[in-house]
């Protein structure tokens, strides 16, 4: 089903061919699999529960009459003694968007068969979502230590922390999601189930290492969506 | 062939409960006559379709209805057809449009000699507040309100001594004279409506809202709340009075004005007396029940 | 696709474009359809009783198992519904309907049958059924999410349900569920009832996402040979747009859920601005109720058309095929139901036109809605076109198809004044605004669920339902309902406000007692109506004739699988092979009045539809 060749079907050139195409029999997007189909529609709609989030908070932060808290102070770290803008963020950026490069390893080695080094790096990006949510708790201790609350805080309008909580939380929510898949996919994997196409445990489906990719595609997600997290709450 | 009569007299049925029917407009009494005259059109125009549509339908019933061995015809599309029917019903459409668009500029652009009215509700009632001899209403905050300070008024705003203070859920109106109406609400939405003058808006609070109209029929009018406010929202009614300019004026000069009321409060206090207030705040006792 | 109709024999084309493979040059085999592009589909089959019936991974049975458990909503909805108009009706017969509960009716009804019972009932229920058969796949590409979609479903009505025994009873805020007024003192559930309410709305979301994913990508990737987009039924176009639609606009319902469950439990305040209760400054500020709204109507204004679309579809499908007569503009029809999806998402605020947002906004909106009216009217003409020159069969599912017609010309053209940002000053907020939406998404979508319960009961249960009871039961739902209805808008002229317990003795609104009186009485007639229908399934289970196979001489796939009612993998050996589109009734020289989409070209050969 990954083979993008389709008999008896030739692309004509133009916009033509492209409305030709999608209006095909069968399939609209030639040699995709059904679960990387499904994988980006779902990641659509989810685009649309970010947007949500993020407009909400752009409306909230434009209109209330009290003046929001400085991103820059709030979040800023001390590191040996010097208190230094933004660097646990700009750490917690650096993990995510790292473990999104071991994770597009991990399907090429999938689509490889290399089982071993596929299954290391779904480890090692799995260790770097547990960082990065690991980070995450500690800068919200760190804030709810210096009195930030969903309903209050000490340095401004009381939004900044309901919508810092709920948006950075839902997104929390997602890498951690994100983490036990990826810890299941790399005991399968290990365990060689892709290679058998052993029927999973609750889908009774046969798997296959395009569940990986698959996978891959809500990992990469996600580390977008904290690019514009990150650019909204500590850069604006 | 029965079900093609039924239909038939659904839609004369329809047609003539319209023509007959009791139930209408109440008087107007603002200058909205331009709303109701595009409902007429709109009238005119969508019931026009939906008789024709409908009796087309009917027709088919009779005409076309099965027969052992009838060919239908075979036409998957007819272009032409089509293409017309799509530049009529988009002409019309707009002929609705225009004159809608026309009086909404209208509603909310309000004319400069239009008397502003402090419109505050709460659950669940009423109470207003005119502007003094500067013609200027003085600004507010929620946080403000209390038994002295029932409108909430910032007392350092110079604007606001001399406001007019109408602590009553029924208020009077000059005749031929625009009112903008300016919204606001202490806890939930509201909306301040009186069917004769067509015209309404929410009360939201954090804002302020606005709408205009010119009542132009001296009476006594119902206000109704039109925006659910909670178990009191069916009784959260008030009135009106638009009176002429010599009647309503007289009744301005009764009305006390918030220096008024503060330089009641200090005499009182002045007195060592307890001010006992009705206070517009407790809920009423018949609509609301704590669980 | 464009022109290709342009001249006489233009529709001919409609049945053997694309056979010779490419779309262009002939090919000497004229029933050539491209070979498989997907592979055998890996079906798991139920092992017992529980799997079978129970946690099911095939989409019929989950078909059905969202039938029945909308149903199940509507039925409760139905008798809020009668609670209400008893009080409206008859104001004080009924003594324990207090304002508490007659708002806490409201609230419930409005919003179990905007989304628990037509949503689910027309993407869960017709979907699940129909798509699989009617694009020729053997199931769902997901069964097992499929599954946790219908169970997810079910939880959320056991929450929605739940919400009527917590203390405080539900939620009474209207189903708008508006800030501040929704969480706050003084609106009844304010406390139990509307955190319930929310969490049953976000399972809803989450079970529908999974349901939805699997709609769609069994009609863009999972459909059978020869199946082409402009092929399917028109069913399976309103229903996949219904899903994208869907895709799109819960999650604005969902983010504002989570909003306001948060202002609810922790005190955020998103919503709510600085509020005085009781004399008391609450702890709330800075919010603004306003957004709530912009969320909530960019979810509820798609909404409406996540109902009608479905509706729009079926509706079609029916009318061609017992008018015997293909659909008229079959191309536009599915442009306009695109068309139509596509521009939901622009209209959202004309439900805000006196809601204290930026008056400008209205220029802007009244435009966009008044736009869809073309689409919606050019849908409206393609119908009756489809009756004109027909062959129609009056029996009870084309009456259902000829009320619905009525019904919906009625409800949409109010949908002008409404929608014409200052006609809709003087009726928002009234009765107006409740006879409209009821007319044209209560009871249009209704009629049509009712034909499509007529037409598709032969394939689910393999009996024909009687057909003078059933109609017996369209014309007392028909003219009852209408009666309902029509009357209703004229006390929205009068001025009656919505939403109101009680009309106290403004002597205008005393008027409209009689009427109200009325309308309550018909309301109680079309209710116990449904009971015929009840009466009529029992009746044919149990002695009804066995339906013959394809019973009413249709085209599209559903009607061709191995079995009645069909198996799981829905068509035995092999799958079928599409040849032309559903709609080829009565075709010049063809003996039959009716082409399945299966007939090939060669079987056909003497028909003029082939002569190319």
């Amino acid at each position: 089903m990954s083979d993008p060749k389709i008999d008896g079907f030739e692309l004509e050139k133009g916009f033509r061919g492209m409305a030709k195409d999608t209006g095909s029999d069968q399939t609209m997007f030639k040699g995709v699999h059904w679960g990387k189909a499904m994988m980006w529609i779902f990641l659509l709609s989810d685009t649309f529960v970010f947007s949500c989030f993020l407009i909400a908070y752009m409306k909230g932060r434009a209109s209330t009459p009290v003046e929001w808290p400085n991103p820059s102070e709030v979040f800023a770290l001390d590191a040996f003694g010097v208190p230094v803008p933004l660097l646990l963020i700009a750490l917690m950026t650096f993990v995510l968007i790292t473990s999104s490069g071991t994770m597009a390893l991990a399907v090429k080695y999938g689509y490889e068969r290399n089982r071993k080094m596929c299954g290391y790096l779904i480890l090692a990006t799995a260790l770097g979502g547990l960082t990065f949510v690991g980070m995450q708790a500690y800068e919200w201790s760190k804030l709810i230590h210096e009195g930030v609350r969903p309903w209050e805080n000490p340095f401004g309008a009381a939004q900044f922390g309901s919508f810092f909580f709920m948006i950075t939380g839902f997104h929390g929510t997602h890498v951690s999601i994100g983490v036990i898949f990826l810890f299941i996919y790399c005991y399968k994997v290990f365990a060689g189930h892709y290679d058998e196409g052993k029927r999973g445990w609750f889908t009774k489906m046969k798997g296959d290492y395009v569940e990986v990719e698959i996978l891959g595609l809500y990992w990469h997600f996600v580390d977008l969506v904290w690019v514009f997290i990150f650019a909204f709450f500590y850069l604006w | 062939m029965h079900a093609g009569i039924i239909f038939f007299l659904v839609i004369l049925g329809s047609v003539l409960f319209h023509i007959f029917t009791p139930w209408y407009w109440t008087d107007i009494a603002s200058n909205w006559q331009g709303m109701d005259d595009t409902i007429t059109l709109t009238f005119w125009v969508g019931g026009g379709v939906f008789v024709a549509v409908c009796l087309f339908m009917v027709y088919c019933v009779f005409r076309y209805s099965y027969k052992e061995g009838r060919k239908a015809e075979y036409k998957p599309e007819d272009k032409k057809l089509e293409k017309i029917l799509t530049w009529a019903t988009t002409l019309g459409v707009a002929a609705l449009l225009a004159p809608g668009l026309i009086i909404w500029n209208q509603y909310v652009n309000v004319p400069k000699n239009a008397l502003e009215v402090d419109v505050m509700a709460w659950q669940w009632g009423w109470q207003y507040r005119l502007p003094g001899e500067d013609g200027k209403l003085g600004t507010t905050k929620v946080t403000n309100i209390n038994d002295e300070n029932p409108f909430g008024i910032n007392v350092d705003d110079p604007f606001g001594r001399d406001d007019i203070l109408v602590q009553s859920d029924y208020i009077n109106l000059e005749n031929n004279k625009p009112v903008k109406i300016l919204l606001r609400s202490v806890d939930v939405l509201h909306n301040w409506y009186v069917p004769q003058f067509r015209s309404k808006m929410d009360a939201v609070p954090g804002i302020v809202t606005f709408y205009w109209f010119e009542p132009n029929k001296v009476g006594e009018y119902e206000v109704l709340c039109a925006e659910y406010c909670g178990v009191g929202h069916y009784a959260m009614r008030g009135g009106v009075e638009v009176q002429s300019t010599e009647n309503y004026n007289k009744w301005l000069s009764e009305q006390e004005t918030f220096q008024d009321l503060i330089a009641k409060q200090e005499k009182l206090e002045f007195e060592n007396k307890k001010i006992v207030k009705n206070n517009n705040f407790i809920l009423n006792k018949d609509i609301y029940k704590e669980e | 696709m464009s022109d290709e109709y342009e001249n006489k024999s233009s529709y001919q084309a409609q049945s053997s474009e694309t056979i010779s493979g490419t779309g262009s040059g002939v090919s000497p085999d004229m029933d050539y359809v491209r070979p498989a592009e997907n592979p055998e589909q890996d079906l798991y089959h139920a092992h017992s009783f529980i799997e079978k019936w129970v946690f099911c991974q095939d989409a019929k049975v989950i078909g059905v198992q969202y039938f029945l458990t909308a149903v199940f909503t509507g039925v409760v909805g139905l008798i809020l519904s009668w609670l209400m108009r008893l009080q409206l009706g008859f104001p004080g017969l009924a003594g324990f309907i207090t304002a508490e509960h007659y708002y806490q009716f409201v609230t419930m009804h409005g919003m179990i049958m905007v989304v628990y019972f037509l949503t689910a009932l027309f993407l869960g229920g017709f979907g699940n059924y129909l798509i699989p058969l009617m694009v020729g796949a053997r199931d769902m590409v997901f069964p097992y999410v499929n599954m946790l979609s219908f169970w997810m479903f079910f939880v959320a009505v056991a929450v929605l349900m739940a919400s009527f025994f917590v203390p405080g009873g539900p939620t009474g805020a209207g189903w708008t569920l508006y800030p501040p007024q929704t969480i706050l003192e003084g609106t009844p559930g304010h406390g139990w009832g509307i955190l319930l309410m929310l969490i049953s709305l976000s399972l809803f979301v989450i079970g529908f996402t999974m349901g939805g994913l699997n709609y769609m990508i069994t009609i863009l990737q999972a459909r059978t040979r020869g199946m082409t987009l402009m092929r399917m039924p028109l069913t399976v176009w309103g229903i996949f747009t219904a899903t994208v639609l869907a895709m799109l606009a819960f999650p604005a319902l969902l983010v504002s859920s989570i909003m306001m469950t948060l202002d609810k439990l922790l005190g955020t305040s998103f919503f709510m601005p600085t509020i005085l209760k009781a004399g008391e400054v609450l702890e709330y500020g800075g919010g603004s109720p306003i957004l709530f709204q912009h969320l909530f109507w960019f979810f509820g204004h798609p909404e409406v058309y996540i109902v009608a679309l479905p509706a729009f579809g079926i509706v079609s499908d029916l009318i061609s095929v017992h008018a015997r007569k293909n659909i008229f503009g079959y191309r536009m029809m599915v442009w306009a139901i695109v068309g139509i999806g596509a521009l939901s998402f622009f209209v959202w605020a004309h439900h805000m036109y006196v809601s204290g947002m930026n008056p400008w906004f209205g220029f802007f909106f009244a435009s966009t809605t008044l736009i869809i009216a073309v689409p919606t009217a050019m849908k409206v003409y393609n119908w009756i076109l489809t009756l004109w020159r027909g062959n129609i069969r009056i029996n009870t599912v084309m009456l259902w198809c000829l009320g619905f017609i009525v019904t919906f010309v009625n409800g949409g053209i109010t949908g002008i004044f409404l929608g014409n940002v200052s006609v809709d000053v003087p009726l928002s907020d009234t009765y107006f605004v409740v006879a409209h939406f009821h007319m044209v998404m209560g009871i249009a979508p209704l009629m049509v669920i009712m034909g499509a319960i007529y037409h598709w009961f032969p394939l689910v249960a393999g009996k024909m339902l009687d057909e003078k009871l059933g109609k017996w039961h369209f014309w007392t739902t028909f003219l009852g309902a209408y009666s309902i209805y029509f009357p209703m808008h004229y006390l929205g002229f009068i001025g009656v406000p919505r939403r109101y317990y009680e009309m106290y003795d403004s002597p205008y609104m005393t008027s409209g007692v009689g009427l109200n009186e009325f309308i309550s009485t018909a309301a109680f007639i079309v209710g116990a109506a449904q009971l015929i229908l009840v009466f009529n399934i029992v009746k044919t289970m149990k002695t009804g004739k066995k339906a013959e196979k394809n019973p009413w001489k249709a085209n599209s796939l559903e009607w061709f699988t191995s079995t009645v009612p069909p198996e799981h993998g829905n068509f035995g050996e092999r799958l079928p092979v599409v040849h032309r589109w559903p709609y080829d009734y009565n075709v010049p020289g063809a003996g039959e009045d009716y082409l399945p989409q299966t007939a090939a070209p060669s079987e056909v050969a003497h028909t003029e539809v082939e002569k190319t």
